[in-house]
């Protein structure tokens, strides 16, 4: 079952499209990660499956059943844009008000687990307003966690982060999706750290998914190559034509399917190229997002 | 992914949700200090008012159960006597309840109510029954300050004690329907604080029934309104008084809560 389906959503605000016909299918327990520019629709995609925004037209479906429904909506955990606290409460009372609007029972004791998994168990007395950025973000996830939520929405939750945070972050999405079989969709513009948890992507382009991927199909899609420093690149390309395929990039001739890199570069300094600079790559999320965005196949 | 858990969803029932929703408002209501200072806002006008209306011929008040409700149903003011009563807790009523919803939105905790009560109804509901909750404290707080200002002026207490009961009962039984109105000027105008207060105040004034009666004159037809009923419920009241006032007050409910649940459905909530 899909933890999310959505087919021909769109949503307008004053006549322009903000969702221009999205499809997107989230299988269940995938870490999803929803890349696009500033603007593209991610967050507008994400307001309209928790309810936030009504769209113009297209279906949701969240784990089978229409987003309306009352019984699967209890168990969606979201930190959209801000993380919906009140400033002047602390952070234990925010984290109650949602266990009480969730109707959780044990509300002291799942307040202690939340705040145990996402490592602000010492702080629970501190007002809102006084926690640093970092910790409002944990806050947020934190709220999204209560009641045993089936599917958790995260809107740039490691923006603003530090590397410290970032890495936190990170094993907190990856632990939950783990151990507590949370579907996470998490829209990111930092795609490296995404990259690193990521089980399935998808990238939107003006209100239109333009790609959905699996982080396994990803790899083999995502070719290594060697990138060689010479003083002429056209020339090095022309020796190697026929043997394997090139890009020359300007400064760099990149090389495709080299299983040994010493003989590549003993074959090019036997030929009079003179090697300043070797180097071992492949095509990661970046740069098949760079590819995609710009129109290219990625390599 | 093939080996995901299977996940049951249970629908929460009608009270369930109500339930949640409401503990997260009151739990709010008594944790943080609005409430608390509206509270005592309503206990301290009624000594404001009776102070300042004087004492001996010509004063604002001969019985300090003027300080609560007016002798008869006079729509048409002629003085502030008999327009400076409970019924100025609506007025107060309306600021709360545009503060304690501004504050769902300003804060985005909105946000959360909305992602997991998918049935928009919920909010108008827990809002209107709160407000009314709040309305109701603040009639109490209000007596009992009139009751002290009453006294401390010297001012007589004798009553038809049924009709004051009908009279403060009927007032409180209004606390439902002003709510629900101010739930609704404030989805409407969800965002635009200052406009929801302005309205409020205006609209819980009395200012349009007042004008209407000063063209048609003291009408029973003005009962129809939140504001002529607050006002039916007078020292003068009775069973029927009551009776008048929850019709009034449970049909608008209903009508702004149906109003405001429609609005939530259609309109984009944050």
């Amino acid at each position: 079952m899909n933890a999310i389906e959505i087919r021909g959503l769109t949503k307008s605000f004053r006549g322009m499209y903000a969702l221009d016909g999205l499809d997107m299918t989230v299988p269940q327990g995938a870490i999803y990660g929803f890349i696009g520019e500033n603007g593209s629709g991610k967050s507008t995609t994400e307001k309209c499956i928790c309810g936030h925004l009504v769209p113009d037209k297209g279906k949701i479906e969240l784990f089978g059943k229409p987003y309306t429904d009352a019984g699967v909506r209890v168990r969606v955990g979201a930190l959209i844009e801000n993380t919906g606290c009140f400033p002047n409460s602390s952070v234990y009372s925010n984290l109650m008000m949602q266990a009480i609007n969730l109707g959780v029972k044990d509300r002291a004791g799942e307040i202690e687990r939340v705040l145990k998994i996402v490592r602000m168990e010492d702080n629970a007395k501190l007002t809102f307003k006084k926690c640093s950025l970092g910790m409002k973000q944990r806050i947020g996830i934190a709220m999204a966690l209560l009641g045993d939520p089936a599917l958790l929405i995260l809107d740039e939750p490691i923006n603003g982060l530090d590397t410290d945070g970032m890495r936190l972050m990170r094993e907190i999405l990856v632990d939950i999706t783990q151990n507590l079989g949370c579907t996470v969709l998490i829209s990111s513009h930092i795609l490296g750290e995404l990259e690193k948890i990521a089980t399935h992507y998808g990238i939107i382009r003006q209100g239109k998914m333009i790609k959905e991927i699996s982080a396994a199909e990803m790899d083999g899609i995502s070719k290594a190559y060697t990138s060689v420093k010479v003083r002429d690149v056209e020339g090095a390309a022309r020796l190697l034509a026929g043997r394997f395929k090139t890009e020359n990039d300007g400064e760099y001739l990149n090389v495709y399917g080299v299983d040994d890199a010493s003989a590549l570069s003993a074959y090019l300094l036997q030929n009079g190229h003179f090697i300043s600079e070797i180097r071992h790559n492949k095509v990661g999320l970046e740069e098949y997002y760079v590819d995609l965005m710009s129109g290219k196949e990625a390599l | 992914m093939e080996n995901a858990n299977v996940l049951k969803f249970e629908k929460p029932s009608f009270f369930e949700r109500l339930k949640g929703m409401l503990g997260v408002d009151f739990y709010r209501l008594f944790h943080t200090p609005l409430f608390y200072i509206f509270i005592a806002i309503a206990a301290f006008i009624p000594a404001l008012v009776s102070m300042g209306g004087g004492q001996g011929e010509g004063a604002m008040y001969t019985n300090a159960w003027q300080i609560i409700a007016a002798n008869s149903p006079l729509y048409v003011i002629s003085n502030m006597g008999e327009y400076a009563n409970m019924n100025m807790v609506f007025i107060f009523g309306g600021i709360m309840v545009s503060i304690f919803i501004g504050h769902d939105y300003q804060s985005g905790y909105v946000k959360q109510l909305f992602t997991t009560h998918a049935k928009k109804q919920d909010y108008m509901m827990s809002k209107t029954l709160l407000g009314a909750f709040s309305m109701i404290c603040m009639c109490v707080t209000y007596m009992i300050g009139g009751m002290i200002s009453g006294a401390a002026s010297g001012l007589s207490f004798q009553i038809n004690a049924g009709s004051l009961l009908c009279a403060i009962l009927g007032k409180m039984i209004m606390s439902l329907g002003w709510s629900s109105l101010y739930t609704f000027i404030n989805i409407i105008f969800r965002r635009k604080f200052g406009i929801s207060i302005a309205l409020c105040f205006v609209l819980g004034t009395g200012i349009p029934v007042i004008g209407a009666a000063a063209l048609v004159g003291n009408s029973a037809a003005l009962n129809i309104f939140l504001y002529g009923s607050s006002v039916y419920a007078c020292l003068s009241a009775n069973f029927l008084s009551v009776l008048v006032c929850l019709a009034c007050s449970v049909v608008w409910a209903v009508i702004y809560n149906i109003l405001g649940t429609v609005v939530l459905y259609r309109r984009d909530v944050y």
